[in-house]
């Protein structure tokens, strides 16, 4: 199940989210050797977030050299483990990240890119304090964003690539699926050793993501926006509807 | 009736100074600027006796504006007015046009609304009023837009939404009014990922503080219908919807009207 886009307009050149996408590109060439074995293990020793590390619960056994734990918390953001979990990650940021950057402006969607980063990884640390397990990837804060538009825009239509099918369903049902995977994801791998996939940093993320944006939307430049919200009508010329808005 | 000829333009100015001498220096800029194809006259012999026609609209798909329709004033209250209509009507089916408009004052001479037979014989001939700008012409001076289907529309065609990027480039005073503007705008291609956007709420009230610092009293714009990203600026901005030419640029694609009043509205920051 693969979004392709979605129906909703961008308003305004989303600067931070070309930036964001950028800035893991770079890092994924530069630092990460386009995932050459060994670039790609320093990096996530180096760049990861290694939750032993940053509480020191775990420095017997540790996994990678403890240096940069603290660093881990904003670097793991730009790091990733392949090219299938980059382009993921990315593709997901491409589709809703203008809309949530629309919503907020360019500074204060840096700001709440961040902050849904670091909410995740404070959900996937308090799943296990004591994991030796570096944690890399966008997907956290990119689950900020999705939480950011179920809320901003819930009944826009996405086009989901299902097999060979392409369908449009409202963004809520789509990412209400798809936090739906993740929450069953995370409470599967309790108890689990071993890598994969940060399901508790999605979950902790999205649910930020949800939260954050409550404070983060700019009223404003939502109402440049001819989509927004539950009560808004498929078509944006209904507001003329009010007859406050008529001659 | 017949074709016009260039060797009508006198008379022609004549039968419509009659009437409203601003509106027979408007025909005869007219008549100069873009010619007289499209324009007949009702004579009796070698007499002028009315002129009427239509012009095409650019852009849109068989859509006409009819132009001065005027009756010596002598000839008046014979049925002749209708029947240089019902002429023109015929001319326009027989090359297959599709919607014809008019547009139609309410001004005042004496107390009296001097185009109120105008108004009641173009709708005897099957014109629907379909948008009224109020203080259009000017205060108290409103302008009424009819239009007659010339073939049957399908009632059911729905348009694809398009989000292009449109831009402000200009604005002016509308010929005819005082203090009446409206912005020129463009749709720009857009520049790939970093391409420009449609117009915002700021852009908007670039414009609106630009036409009250010159004085301008209200603003019109007109929108095609099928456009998603202006209706929120615009709203934002404190224009107010005015009403919709059915079918203008195509069967489906009507054309919005807006208008913003500048007396009513405090300066925009």
């Amino acid at each position: 199940m693969i979004p392709i886009r979605d129906d909703n307009p961008q308003v305004a050149i989303p600067y931070v989210t070309y930036t964001i996408i950028g800035l893991n590109i770079l890092a994924w060439t530069l630092v990460q050797g386009f995932g050459d074995e060994a670039a790609l293990r320093a990096s996530v020793c180096n760049y990861g977030l290694i939750p032993g590390d940053l509480f020191g619960s775990g420095l017997d056994q540790k996994a990678c050299a403890p240096e940069g734990s603290l660093i881990g918390l904003f670097s793991s953001m730009f790091m990733h483990g392949g090219w299938a979990h980059i382009i993921g990650n990315l593709w997901f940021l491409w589709i809703f990240g203008d809309n949530v950057e629309d919503a907020m402006g360019s500074l204060r969607f840096s700001f709440f890119y961040i902050l849904s980063g670091l909410f995740a990884a404070a959900a996937q640390i308090m799943s296990d304090p004591d994991s030796m397990i570096p944690m890399i990837g966008a997907s956290g804060a990119i689950g900020g964003v999705m939480g950011a538009y179920i809320v901003l825009y819930p009944r826009v239509k996405v086009h989901l690539l299902v097999f060979i099918m392409v369908f449009r369903v409202p963004a809520f049902a789509m990412l209400a699926y798809w936090i739906g995977v993740q929450v069953l994801g995370g409470i599967s791998s309790i108890g689990v050793t071993g890598g994969g996939t940060a399901f508790w940093a999605h979950v902790g993320g999205f649910a930020a993501g949800a939260i954050l944006v409550l404070v983060f939307k700019d009223e404003e430049l939502l109402l440049n926006h001819p989509y927004h919200g539950w009560k808004q009508q498929s078509d944006p010329a209904d507001i003329w509807s009010d007859p406050s808005n008529r001659q | 009736m017949r074709a016009m000829y260039m060797s009508d333009t006198a008379s022609v100015i004549e039968i419509i100074g009659d009437h409203d001498e601003d509106d027979g220096e408007a025909a005869e800029a007219e008549f100069h600027d873009e010619g007289i194809e499209g324009q007949f006259v009702l004579v009796d012999g070698e007499t002028v006796l009315g002129i009427s026609g239509y012009r095409e609209v650019d852009g849109c798909d068989g859509t006409y504006y009819l132009s001065w329709t005027y009756l010596d004033q002598e000839m008046r209250g014979n049925g002749l007015g209708k029947r240089m209509l019902n002429d023109v009507i015929s001319r326009l089916k027989d090359i297959d046009a599709r919607k014809l408009f008019v547009k139609v004052s309410d001004y005042q001479e004496d107390g009296e609304n001097i185009y109120a037979a105008a108004l009641g014989l173009y709708k005897s001939v099957g014109f629907i009023q379909e948008v009224v700008s109020e203080d259009f012409y000017d205060e108290g001076e409103s302008q009424t837009i009819l239009g007659l289907e010339l073939k049957p529309q399908s009632q059911d065609i729905e348009l694809a939404d398009e989000k292009p990027v449109i831009r402000f480039n200009g604005l002016f005073e509308i010929a005819e009014t005082e203090g009446a503007y409206t912005f020129e705008w463009i749709v720009e291609k857009s520049a790939g990922l970093f391409g420009k956007r449609s117009f915002s709420t700021e852009d908007l009230e670039i414009g609106i503080n630009s036409i009250r610092e010159q004085g301008g009293r209200k603003i019109f714009l007109t929108f095609p219908s099928n456009l998603v990203l202006i209706h929120r600026p615009l709203q934002a901005a404190g224009f107010k919807y005015v009403g919709q030419l059915k079918d203008y640029y195509e069967e489906g694609l009507h054309e919005l009207h807006f208008s913003h009043d500048l007396e009513h509205f405090e300066a925009m920051n």
